[in-house]
């Protein structure tokens, strides 16, 4: 710690702060434009500049790092007056144009104007403009408006690791640019709208849609994958506008994936805003009585052991629970919520979660991916992990198919020979692992959802009990979901009962009612003609198509719900705005369903169904919390069998269209187009 | 009188290739590096240095030695450690650089073997402009000729010190003589300034250990060595230490180089090259470059040395003076100098990027006759803001120097050009 005096007050501040860093401790608020504090340094804005005693130069304050004793004036005349001038040099080329540009009302050069900006300007010479440039589907440019703070370089350089912009020319012509035209293919490009401190990059799908005073504001859950990253919904009216992040350290920090970020106009498309019954082949529309009495009959006489569920991948808890309990009731245990049918072992959490936690990847110092694209599966935790490689000294392998995950990483092989070479000692990379004090595994959802599954998953831990991955300290065992609903469904047992059918088993007329809540990613032909299938869902997608009878639940948008990502971190997502039409939350269509059918569920509003979750496992209880578990305890999953020479796939091979909503988005159609999906081309 | 000594120069004669490696090596040369390598410490060199009082004449001065003994200790750090020359010499009326590279290739490789080997370098880069083509294909030859002599490259002389030297080419840009932004321009990176600290000592090249020093720096290293310190000390006026290569230019009779000793006052100098032409007047001197703050007639008695131009007002720069003389408008000159600097901005940071082309537009409009005196307020307050601090590095603030004191001294013809409406000479 030093002794600093920032205006007067006196204080104590860490060693190696920046002289900005104390005068926010001293509650003193800096104006800047270029500095971010998950962004290296760049000192180029020259608005944080301050006075500090015995130096002669007024200082950067974002650059500066303090010392002992230092007097710093951060409101002197000296400072006021040197920030006015640099609101004046970039004022002289700004547009000034905020009436018809979409950072009105969150700019921060519009802010900084009001205390430091003059209200008539004395530069009367020609003003700077700036050809367009096409950044792609998402991110609008107004490069005239741009201050070059080059915070969206240094974003897409050093956080994303897809370096793809920079700055050509120099002095006042200088541009930031791609370089040679091209849309980003970062899928975390959007960040850099959210850094933009001016106006100069904008959201394209939200482009003069509203001003940000009209919209209403929701803290809520990203559930397009399984990281949960923390999200604001803005709304207006009835529609969702605008998807942005929170800031989470644990989770996100500040950024989100660009699928999360824009597949929202997917909520207006496709939707099931009534119930329909299929009558004589067709689907007809019908009323929440024709529906539910058309479930009623079909179920009239048939046997529990008859009925299936199977959970999709955006499913809250609160429906899954509802949906468990209401089988349970009809005297059913033939649940599962892996559609993909990945080898998960549910018998100790320990073998389905992300132990590490993605805070915890911070600390560790070797990386191990076995069937996993972690960028397009789950591109904030790659972010964090990237972090972590920057740092350095962070030996990265790969196993699975060789792919361009935004760092360097060795790789071992592309299928599960090469598990067992490393498990043999028979690789350079074995080395590297046992070196390591914190070595990270992190297993995919692609080496789990084949035959060998099980195998692979006992091996993996096998491997890691060999390499000292899970010890008393530290647990590097680690799987990686894509289905946000994934780990809430392992955690309540949404798993067949004893003897029960899985997935498997309830297809090709295993059973002769199967009600899918949300469940589109499984190949539908597999259900036989003569198997009655209610589908529960918010999206026209591949499961409703396959419906005889369709209940029309709420999105993600539209309801309040638990979702625990792929750390066992239970969160809750709030509604935002109301479902359409007739739709439902989905826990309430099926506590009505039970009512009608006289086996009401004992609970009917929001706090009694999460008690009965915190009933069921009390980690729904724990909310926001994650409990990191030592690998103590190195009793592996049980999977036998050969393994399968195939290679592994990983789960996400087109980033940005995976679920019901993305599929349905008209902006997450353009991004496809722009960026043909790497897999695809390299199969050419 | 004593003749003077012009160890730097002394190789160099006008219109003629320059020596090759026997005629160098007849001259004495390569000499102080037999004696050196493997038999004298290092950290005993770099104290030599320090010493000598030898200051870095890339323009600030600055004790070659100490910059050198800031490197951290090999064994503390291994890898690779660089030595890098600053040829990029864009300052407007500076060529001193120019002239030793294709007068005397050999020195200058010279130079850098004893520099390499005081700081335990084991590359050193010559980032030379683009447009010294000469000097590129002279310099290449040289060490073609050296490596082949057994003076560079591995166990050079049996010493078990090894060394290479890459030449390099720049592509014509001012900024690229900022020792940080030629780090970043070497590396194949936009050539922006980084910010210090790291001083390149620490992280340098490729982000390790690294010196950037001038030319004409280390020219002076050979000489040292080889005649030592009480010699070299002897050399300068006025209490200071060896030689420096001085320019004029502007209407003098014969514009040129001249190896002086460190200290000649500014009346001398002019007088080495032939005093003013006929029908001209000097006014003014910007003593060291573009960067330097404008001296006047009665200041030409002053030292050129960093500490008797600093104590002048100005600074002593790269030593080559640009004369103003009394049939050159002022604002014309001031006008073309502001062109320089705003074109050579960076556009790294936003006081330079914006201000100075700000600059340079209001200095047009009061040149052609239609400027303001409310203009002339507002320089004042622009050369204010651009200021030392106020930018990233020092080219804006290096800009400003000859415009605030130009502003002060020739108020008089600014307000002229306001009132007529016109410049008033041709
Ligand atoms: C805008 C700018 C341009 C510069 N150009 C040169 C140059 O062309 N040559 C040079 O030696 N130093 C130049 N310098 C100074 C270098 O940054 C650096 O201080 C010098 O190379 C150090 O060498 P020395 O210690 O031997 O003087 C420049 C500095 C600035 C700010
Ligand atoms: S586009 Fe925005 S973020 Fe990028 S350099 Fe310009 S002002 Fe900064
Ligand atoms: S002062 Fe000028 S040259 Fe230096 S960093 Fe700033 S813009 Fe670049
Ligand atoms: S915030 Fe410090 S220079 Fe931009």
């Amino acid at each position: 710690m030093a002794k600093v005096t920032v205006d007067g007050i006196e204080l104590e501040v860490p060693n190696g702060s920046t002289i900005l860093q104390a005068a926010e401790l001293a509650g003193k608020e800096i104006p800047r434009f270029c500095y971010h504090e998950r962004l290296s340094i760049a000192g180029n804005c020259r608005m944080c500049l301050v006075e500090v005693e015995k130096i002669p130069k007024p200082v950067a304050s974002c650059a500066q790092p303090i010392s002992e004793g230092m007097v710093i004036k951060t409101d002197s005349d000296m400072v006021r007056k040197s920030r006015r001038s640099v609101m004046e040099f970039l004022l002289i080329n700004h547009p000034l144009d905020c009436p018809i540009c979409d950072q009105g009302g969150e700019c921060y050069l519009q802010d900084e104007a009001v205390g430091y900006g003059s209200d008539h300007t004395r530069y009367h010479e020609n003003k700077r403009a700036v050809n367009e440039k096409d950044f792609g589907p998402l991110v609008k440019t107004v490069m005239t408006r741009c201050i070059h703070c080059t915070r969206c370089i240094r974003f897409l350089s050093e956080v994303a690791g897809v370096p793809e912009l920079g700055a050509t020319s120099r002095g006042e012509e200088m541009e930031v640019g791609t370089y040679v035209q091209r849309a980003l293919s970062s899928e975390l490009s959007a960040n850099i709208i959210d850094l933009c401190p001016v106006g100069a990059l904008t959201s394209k799908p939200y482009a003069f849609t509203a001003r940000t005073w009209e919209l209403r504001k929701t803290d809520s859950i990203d559930v397009l994958d399984a990281v949960g990253c923390s999200i604001r919904i803005d709304a207006k009216g009835p529609d969702v506008l605008r998807i942005l992040p929170r800031i989470n350290d644990a989770v996100n920090e500040e950024w989100l994936g660009d699928k999360s970020r824009f597949a929202l106009d997917g909520l207006k498309r496709r939707r099931l805003d009534r119930p329909w019954v299929r009558q004589n082949g067709r689907l007809v529309e019908a009323s929440w009585e024709q529906a539910f009495a058309a479930i009623a009959q079909r179920m009239h006489n048939v046997a529990g052991e008859r009925i299936g569920a199977i959970a999709g991948n955006l499913c809250d808890a609160e429906s899954m629970i509802a949906l468990k309990d209401l089988m349970a009731s009809l005297g059913s245990g033939n649940l599962d919520c892996r559609q993909d049918e990945a080898a998960l072992d549910s018998t100790r959490r320990a073998f389905y979660l992300f132990n590490t936690t993605i805070e915890g990847i911070e600390e560790a110092d070797a990386c191990l991916f076995i069937g996993v694209d972690p960028r397009r599966e789950a591109p904030v935790l790659n972010a964090r992990i990237r972090k972590r490689w920057l740092a350095g000294k962070f030996p990265v392998g790969i196993i699975g198919p060789s792919l361009d995950i935004t760092y360097d990483a060795t790789h071992l092989g592309d299928g599960p020979s090469a598990i067992t070479a490393l498990q043999n000692g028979d690789h350079e990379f074995a080395g590297a692992l046992e070196a390591a004090a914190k070595p990270m595994i992190i297993l995919g959802q692609g080496a789990l959802a084949r035959p060998d599954g099980a195998a692979i998953l006992a091996a993996v831990w096998a491997l890691g009990a060999k390499y000292g991955v899970m010890n008393a300290d530290w647990n590097g065992f680690n799987l990686l979901h894509v289905a946000a609903s994934r780990v809430g469904a392992l955690d309540m047992g949404f798993l067949p009962a004893s003897g029960a059918k899985n997935l498997a088993g309830m297809m090709q007329g295993g059973v002769d009612i199967l009600w899918l809540l949300g469940a589109d990613e499984f190949d539908m032909s597999r259900i036989t003609a003569d198997q009655f299938v209610i589908y529960q869902g918010h999206h026209g997608d591949a499961g409703a198509a396959r419906a005889d009878v369709i209940l029309p639940g709420a999105a993600y948008t539209e309801k309040n719900g638990t979702y625990v990502n792929t750390e066992g971190r239970a969160q809750w997502g709030a509604r935002a705005v109301m479902p359409p039409g007739q739709a439902r939350e989905d826990w309430r269509i099926i506590r009505a369903f039970s009512e009608l059918i006289g086996h009401a569920l004992p609970y009917d509003d929001l706090p009694a169904v999460r008690a009965r979750l915190a009933a069921a496992n009390p980690i729904f209880g724990e909310i926001g919390q994650v409990r990191r578990l030592a690998g103590i305890d190195l009793t592996g999953p049980t999977g036998e069998g050969a393994f399968d020479a195939a290679p592994f796939r990983p789960a996400v091979s087109n980033y940005y269209q995976t679920d019901p909503i993305s599929r349905a988005s008209p902006t997450m159609a353009k991004c496809v187009a722009a960026h043909a999906s790497p897999l695809a081309s390299a199969a050419e | 009188m004593m003749t003077l000594e012009r160890p730097l120069t002394k190789n160099i004669k006008p219109n003629t290739p320059p020596m090759g490696l026997h005629a160098y090596q007849a001259a004495g040369g390569y000499e102080a590096v037999r004696q050196t390598l493997g038999r004298v410490a290092p950290a005993d060199l770099v104290e030599m240095v320090i010493q000598s009082g030898l200051g870095g004449r890339g323009g600030g001065g600055f004790s070659a030695g100490r910059k050198w003994q800031l490197m951290p200790d090999p064994k503390a750090d291994p890898g690779p450690r660089y030595l890098v020359i600053n040829a990029d010499e864009m300052e407007p009326g500076t060529f001193k650089d120019r002239l030793l590279l294709e007068g005397d290739p050999h020195q200058m490789i010279e130079g850098i073997i004893l520099s390499a080997y005081a700081i335990q370098a084991d590359i050193s880069y010559i980032f030379v402009r683009g447009e010294y083509g000469t000097a590129i294909t002279r310099l290449e030859s040289a060490i073609g000729a050296a490596r082949d002599a057994g003076l560079l490259g591995r166990n050079i002389l049996g010493s078990s010190y090894d060394l290479e030297i890459h030449v390099h080419g720049g592509a014509g840009r001012y900024i690229c003589g900022e020792e940080t932004a030629l780090l970043n321009s070497l590396e194949g990176r936009r050539a922006v300034p980084r910010a210090k600290p790291p001083f390149p000592q620490i992280s340098g090249l490729w982000g390790r250990p690294t010196v950037v020093n001038n030319v004409e720096t280390i020219c002076n290293i050979p000489h040292i060595v080889l005649r030592g310190v009480d010699w070299y000390k002897s050399l300068g006026l006025d209490g200071e230490s060896g030689t420096k290569i001085y320019g004029v230019s502007g209407r003098v009779k014969s514009p040129g180089t001249f190896e002086l000793p460190m200290g000649t006052t500014l009346n001398d100098l002019i007088e080495h090259a032939g005093g003013m032409r006929e029908g001209y007047q000097l006014r003014a001197v910007l003593p060291g470059g573009a960067s330097t703050a404008f001296l006047l007639d009665d200041q030409l008695d002053i030292p050129l040395s960093f500490a008797g131009v600093a104590k002048a007002g100005s600074r002593l720069g790269t030593g080559t003076a640009i004369i103003l003389d009394d049939r050159t408008c002022p604002v014309g000159m001031l006008h073309n100098l502001q062109h320089f600097f705003a074109q050579e901005s960076c556009g790294w940071c936003a006081p330079c990027r914006d201000g100075l082309p700000w600059v340079e537009r209001i200095l047009a409009k009061i040149e052609s006759g239609q400027g303001e005196m409310s203009d002339l307020a507002l320089l004042d307050d622009i050369a204010g803001t651009l200021g030392p601090g106020r930018t990233f590095c020092a080219l804006a603030p290096g800009a400003m120097a000859s415009l605030v004191s130009g502003l002060t001294y020739f108020r008089a013809e600014f307000e002229q050009h306001i009132h007529t409406k016109s410049c008033g000479w041709t």
